[in-house]
């Protein structure tokens, strides 16, 4: 909202610079800062074109002469509108104006300016203009700007939404009064005579605490005064006609929207306030048509809607020209009801947005007193009938104040003496006192103080957050949450790891597109039921989706590798879960300059990604066959992750469909960080006795049928080495086939090492578990020795 | 009888311009089984006991010193062959010729948060983890923002087809989870992701995160809050950084203030990214108002407390000059590698 600078300053007497005020309001909640207006310049001073010629050398430019009184200057001016005679704002050489614009001496087109003449938009007085700025011709010479000029300054405020009875001039002249401990004087209102007549039905009692319905008679409709018209344009209203204009400068000055009805146009004796129809229809002020709802408020007459309650007038009952006779409504709605209108309606009037944050039952009349003084003394016309309708009388709410619990509260003690009157100031009246106990009772117009902890915050705020002092103790902790610390310290570890290994961390958003999900094979168990986009059709059951898109971005940016993982909730038919997803694609390395010629490329496969699984997770965690692979893997490369012997997660290489548009393969894991979640006593890690005693090594060479996954005959080896023997470890160095084997056989290499805790090994004692190991493979496996 | 000093000078002579290669000759020829000193011990037979204690004992000197010295001679030769080795093995230090691992980047948004709430662990804060999806109670009700409040306005809210369910749209949900899991004292912090229905430009994300602050105790104050979250700004822009605490407006949230740092982009002079203000608007936060004590059971005269919060993407973007959110999230590698 925009507030008058010099209005205010009619309603409180304050010293406040606009900039001072702007930052003492912002201090006290409302968010303020200098819309327009105001000095914005140095070195701007008042000066008579007395010569204007053609530029020589451009059309549109003309060449002035100009003079302060004293002294003359030339100057070049672009303006259209500059005319010898006119007395004019001059920017003199070194002049600031706003945007820290300095006026140096230029040539324009060959012929220099010792200064310019500004208009209204340079001086930052208005947002546009049209030509430069044409002052009073009884203007003295000579005197700076600022001094001759009578501008208005204009502030924005931002209410919070809390605080709808700020939306005035008069409410924040009472947030000023209450830190600055100032009066308030309000223009009087006097109350006329009027008869009491049967005017008002209010039918929709629920929606309309008090309406009051005024009938006045012979009023002159015609252009408001010149201060009017300015006040409310300054403030970013239209100036429409006098009537029109009263009912919005009440608005402005006390908070209370009205709305004023030609008496001619409304058929029958009586305003009704009732519920719209279901798809009835009213053109209304802004020239369009709507069609309400059953659950909207409408101000009608006996035939139709004549206006949408607390939103907009219609035009069929505007104010005219030849409007004579009034009805002027000041009434109380129900801001819930507001807002819905407003919402369904797509429309927002200075008029709805004061009603849905709550407007004053007290206020109301007020606020119709005073535009019948108003109408009254600009318009003419007498006030014949009044009715005010009230469904309930406001109970008067009263709150009581602990003084002691302000310190608790703040943590500083506010003086008794200073807390009364900072409520007071703000319109508390402090009724009586017990035993360090306030008894405040609420202005009507406050309707977000509801409880104690309300006024606390009015003393702080008044008082000033300045005011209370820093204090850092740690004097409280919260007993660990075990279950989430798992899965956070499992994700961070996991992580850190991956990082040290070259892969970046993306972060992406959790939404996905059933297209993009269906070309990955996967569902979605969660659809967005309001989505602005369909970027946000659904919530993403993978991190695969993600990475994928990250994947083909970075890849049309000409990245040939990519080593990508992402941490984040997944959504799934049984909820969310935190996951890891991991991608890999192109090469393991890059190319090196001693590599050249002598190494091929390793480029990310099956086995790579294994390698880098199995060393990233922690103690727990061992890889198995995958039973049911998620569809977007190749059935054949894809292995499951176990987590303390249950499922936690998969990887392998994704199907070739999905990876159609890339060379190589692309490797993916996802890991429910969940799994780590278990609630069990942390397993304490002994340490291993290492045997002082040399290692043997025996290699061996076997070949085996195809058939037999290296898995079996890995089995053999650990359920050896579990047993508690000498054959302590082992490692796999070559694989090799060739037609000499047969087509149907292949050939590994293994290195077995031999240990004893206590002594060393002698040979008789190895070849003897070794030929045990043989022998087992023989006997299971039909696995023979390579010659 | 022949003397033995003028044998031992004459070996130690040779050993002084001796190469490595001429050492072990020279020890032979003097020590080895037919060397000159050796064979001097061999005649010792023919003298007479006491010219065979006074001369023996003089070889064996003679034999420790030529040892000695020949080892010293071997010492100093490798010492020295050494450096002139190492002299002539210089390595072209160039970083284009190192090999080219590459380094892993953790996410800008990532580091901000555990920047964030390390800072809080040092304070004494837990740290916590909420819910993504939750209900109207959770999210709305139970934080005092009723149905039909104008505070529900700035906070456009996913709703998840076929529930009641919608998205967090703030992180504050987490406080009742909390509450209702705990008994005071409470002091925690909790990070993550929320949701708001509206459109992507470059300061506006459907996507966001923020970190959630709860401390509820018997005698917690607004003294308190102004304490750990000032010190809090301080140790994440410096000690010099000036801040304001400001009135504000949250329904869970009485009194309400939001902290302002001095714009780090101008100074204070005001910018584009301060909207000229020369202020940067970083959190919010207040005393838990009764109401949310109301709606966990907590007895709202015995504690009090206080929450914060604040969004990670502005933290991310002030600290690192990014002025377009969705940078943030399109995951160029180039952009993630300079983190």
């Amino acid at each position: 909202m925009k507030i008058s600078y010099n209005w205010l300053k009619e309603l409180i007497d304050f010293d406040l610079s606009p900039e001072e005020l702007a930052t003492t309001l912002t201090f006290l909640g409302v968010e303020t800062s200098i819309a327009s207006g105001g000095m914005k310049w140095t070195g701007v001073i008042t000066a008579k074109v007395t010569e204007k010629q053609k530029h020589p050398n451009a059309d549109k430019l003309s060449l002035c002469r100009v003079n302060d009184g004293t002294k003359d200057y030339e100057i070049v001016c672009g303006a259209a509108n500059v005319e010898a005679g006119q007395i004019v704002p001059l920017a003199l050489i070194g002049a600031v104006l706003p945007g820290n614009f300095e006026i140096k001496p230029t040539k324009i087109r060959g012929i220099s300016s010792e200064g310019m003449i500004c208009s209204e938009q340079e001086l930052g007085l208005k947002d546009s203009s049209d030509g430069i700025m044409v002052l009073n011709p009884d203007i003295p010479l000579g005197k700076k700007l600022e001094d001759v000029l009578d501008t208005d300054t204009i502030l924005e405020i931002e209410i919070t939404s809390n605080r709808g009875d700020c939306l005035s001039h008069w409410g924040i002249a009472r947030e000023i009064s209450a830190k600055l401990e100032k009066v308030i004087n309000l223009p009087t209102v006097k109350e006329s005579k009027f008869t009491e007549k049967n005017i008002v039905d209010v039918q929709a009692e629920e929606l309309c605490s008090r309406y009051i319905g005024c009938n006045i008679k012979d009023v002159k409709v015609a252009p408001a005064p010149k201060w009017m018209k300015d006040r409310l344009e300054n403030c970013g209203i239209k100036s429409i006609n006098n009537i029109v204009d009263i009912t919005n400068y009440v608005m402005l000055e006390l908070g209370h929207p009205m709305h004023a009805f030609d008496s001619s146009k409304v058929s029958g004796e009586k305003i009704i306030v009732r519920k719209a129809f279901d798809k009835e229809q009213i053109s209304t002020l802004d020239n369009k048509t709507y069609e309400l709802t059953d659950n909207m408020l409408v101000i009608a007459d006996k035939e139709k809607a004549l206006a949408v309650a607390g939103v907009i007038g219609g035009s069929f009952s505007a104010i005219s020209d030849s409007t004579k006779d009034i009805f002027l409504e000041s009434a109380v709605f129900e801001p819930g009801n507001i807002r819905k209108t407003s919402k369904i309606l797509n429309l927002s009037t200075d008029s709805s947005y004061r009603f849905e944050r709550g407007t004053s039952w007290k206020v109301a009349e007020k606020a119709s007193w005073r535009a019948i003084n108003l109408i009254t003394e600009l318009a003419g016309g007498r006030l014949e009938t009044r009715e005010d309708v009230n469904s309930k009388d406001n109970e008067k709410l009263i709150i009581q104040l602990r003084v002691e619990r302000v310190k608790k509260i703040l943590g500083y003690s506010v003086d008794e003496k200073k807390i009364a009157n900072i409520l007071r100031f703000l319109g508390i009246e402090i009724s009586s006192k017990v035993q360090n106990v306030l008894i405040a009772e609420i202005p009507s117009w406050r309707n977000d103080i509801k409880q104690e902890i309300d006024l606390i915050e009015e003393i702080a705020r008044i008082d000033g957050y300045d005011n209370i002092p820093l204090l850092a103790e740690n004097k409280v902790v919260l007993a660990d949450k075990q279950q989430d610390k798992n899965t956070a310290e499992f994700i961070n570890a996991l992580s850190d790891t991956l990082i040290g290994l070259g892969f970046c961390e993306a972060v992406n958003y959790s939404f996905a597109e059933i297209k993009d999900l269906d070309k990955l094979y996967l569902k979605h168990s969660y659809k967005i039921a309001n989505p602005i986009s369909k970027e946000n059709e659904v919530l993403r059951p993978s991190l695969l989706a993600g990475l994928m898109k990250n994947l083909h971005f970075n890849a049309g940016q000409g990245t040939t590798d990519l080593k990508l993982f992402e941490t984040g909730k997944i959504f799934d038919e049984t909820g969310e879960h935190k996951a890891v997803g991991i991608l890999m694609y192109g090469s393991v390395w890059q190319n090196w300059w001693r590599w050249e010629g002598t190494k091929t490329e390793t480029i990310f496969d099956f086995n790579f990604a294994s390698g880098i699984i199995n060393a990233v997770l922690p103690k727990g965690f061992t890889v198995d066959n995958n039973k049911s692979p998620e569809k977007y893997y190749h059935p054949g490369k894809t292995a499951s992750i176990m987590y303390r012997g249950k499922v936690a997660g998969q990887f392998g290489v994704l199907r070739p469909d999905i990876t159609a548009d890339f060379t190589n393969e692309v490797i993916y894991a996802e890991i429910n960080a969940d799994a780590v979640n278990i609630d069990s006593p942390a397993k304490l890690n002994f340490y291993k006795h290492i045997s002082k005693f040399p290692a043997v090594k025996r290699d061996l060479s076997i070949v085996c049928d195809k058939k037999v996954p290296f898995e079996k005959i890995e089995k053999i080896i650990k359920q050896i080495m579990k047993s508690g023997g000498i054959l302590k470890d082992f490692n796999l160095f070559s694989v090799y086939e060739n037609e000499k084997l047969g087509d149907d056989k292949i050939s590994y290499s293994l290195r077995l090492y031999y240990k004893h805790d206590d002594k060393t090994l002698n040979d008789a004692e190895v070849s003897a578990d070794f030929k045990a190991l043989i022998d087992k493979f023989e006997k299971d496996l039909a696995i023979t020795l390579r010659s | 009888m022949s003397k033995i000093e003028p044998i031992l000078d004459e070996a130690l002579l040779k050993l002084q311009n001796a190469g490595l290669n001429d050492i072990e000759t020279i020890r032979i020829e003097y020590l080895g089984k037919k060397g000159k000193i050796t064979e001097m011990l061999k005649n010792l037979s023919e003298l007479s006991i006491e010219e065979k204690k006074q001369f023996g004992a003089e070889i064996n000197t003679a034999k420790t010193k030529l040892n000695e010295a020949v080892e010293n001679k071997k010492k100093e030769i490798t010492a020295r062959l050494l450096e002139e080795k190492m002299k002539n093995e210089k390595i072209d230090i160039s970083p284009a010729f190192a090999f080219p691992f590459s380094k892993g980047h953790k996410h800008i948004i990532t580091k901000t948060i555990r920047e964030m709430t390390d800072i809080f662990v040092s304070l004494g804060f837990d740290v916590a983890e909420g819910k993504e999806i939750e209900t109207d109670w959770y999210n709305f009700e139970a934080l005092n923002i009723p149905k039909d409040h104008p505070a529900r306005d700035t906070q456009d809210t996913f709703y998840l087809e076929g529930s009641q369910n919608l998205l967090r749209t703030h992180t504050s949900p987490a406080q009742i989870h909390i509450m209702e899991q705990t008994k005071p004292p409470i002091r925690v912090v909790v990070p993550g992701r929320v949701y708001r229905n509206e459109a992507t430009d470059a300061t506006h994300s459907a996507t966001f995160h923020q970190i959630e602050g709860l401390v509820v105790g018997e005698d917690i104050t607004f003294a308190e809050l102004k304490g750990t979250l000032s010190l809090f700004i301080h140790r994440l822009f410096g000690q010099e950084i000036d801040l304001r605490f400001r009135p504000s407006h949250f329904q869970f949230t009485e009194p309400s203030a939001e902290v302002d740092i001095k714009c780090v982009i101008c100074g204070g002079k005001g910018c584009r990214v301060c909207k000229q203000s020369g202020w940067l608007e970083v959190l919010g936060c207040g005393m838990v108002h009764p109401n949310v004590f109301k709606s966990v059971n907590y007895d709202s005269e015995k504690y009090t407390g206080y929450a914060f919060g604040m969004g990670v993407e502005r933290f991310a973007m002030f600290k690192n000059g990014i002025d377009d959110m969705r940078v943030l999230y399109e995951n160029d590698i180039r952009v993630l590698k300079q983190f």
